[in-house]
């Protein structure tokens, strides 16, 4: 079930979240990716100009990547338990890629007030390569 | 023709800017990202949580601009331009999620500068972080972000 709560204690090292599948990455989604975070750069949306700035063309920001990952933690952890998010943007994604977004329970603390889990995150493309790659920590409620 | 990179901006503090955050833009963004979820769209959900209001994804805070600086204004001051840059690493520590209506007061500085060599050849890093509080001067979020510069 989606959003379904996740516990503490129910949770293991090794625990592999749901894969989320993003895409195929179309230029209306660049366009009000730009529009809802004021990223205008004409690197996203403007085919030419990417072209002379030697990229090849256009490419998706690498924070709809963060964000779609960003989902896939929430998605599984629940919205508003996310305490840190961090990644790397470690390939560029192309109009028409498929971004599918992972992740992995790698730790878990308890502390006073917070019980805490640490993840490996990383997105991937439809050849298998990795275009991002990071870590979240979730806090998520305990038991009883 | 490589360029040349002010390092000398490593350090700077900018002046601190207020944003509030409105209600149609935390959802504007969540559908941006195809993200359904009921805390970021549904405002009865929202109410009827423990925050009692819609919250914003956790990577919303990227969204909170200084509308009065000139954003061509800090490349052109670090020596650079729209082109020529690329988005390396981002980084989001969440004290407590963003909500609609409230008033945030955002700090950004310049942490590090520094140049590396890969392989698409010669390449500065631009580190840059922002201390996001609320209108109590409580540390709400912080963001660190690594900008590319291609040389």
């Amino acid at each position: 079930m989606k959003y379904a709560r996740v516990y503490f204690d129910d949770v293991k090292v090794g625990d592999e979240l749901p894969p989320l599948v993003k895409g195929p990455i179309k230029q209306i989604q660049l366009t009000r990716y730009a529009g809802a975070s004021g990223d205008f750069n004409p690197i996203h949306q403007d085919d030419e100009f990417a072209r002379a700035a030697g990229m090849g063309g256009v490419f998706a920001h690498g924070m709809l990547s963060m964000g779609f990952v960003g989902q896939a933690v929430t998605d599984w952890a629940g919205a508003g338990t996310v305490r840190k998010l961090g990644v790397r943007f470690a390939a560029l994604v192309r109009l028409k890629d498929v971004v599918t977004c992972r992740g992995r329970v790698v730790a878990k603390s308890s502390t006073a007030g917070a019980q805490l889990v640490d993840l490996e995150v990383w997105a991937e493309n439809q050849r298998a390569e990795k275009v991002v790659t990071g870590r979240a920590t979730v806090a998520l409620p305990a038991r009883g | 023709m490589a360029i040349q990179i002010n390092r000398g901006l490593i350090g700077k503090e900018y002046p601190p800017y207020p944003v509030t955050v409105e209600r149609g833009k935390i959802k504007e963004f969540a559908r941006a990202l195809g993200d359904d979820n009921p805390h970021y769209l549904d405002d009865r959900v929202g109410a009827a949580s423990e925050w009692g209001d819609l919250i914003a994804p956790p990577t919303f805070a990227v969204t909170l601009r200084d509308e009065t600086a000139d954003t061509t204004a800090f490349l052109k001051e670090l020596g650079t331009d729209i082109s020529r840059i690329l988005h390396g690493e981002q980084e989001f520590e969440i004290f407590r999620p963003l909500q609609p209506g409230r008033t945030y007061l955002c700090r950004p500085r310049v942490v590090d500068i520094y140049e590396k060599t890969g392989r698409s050849g010669p390449m500065a890093f631009v580190v840059r972080q922002t201390a996001i509080t609320d209108d109590t001067n409580e540390i709400v979020a912080t963001m660190r972000g690594v900008t590319i510069v291609r040389l």
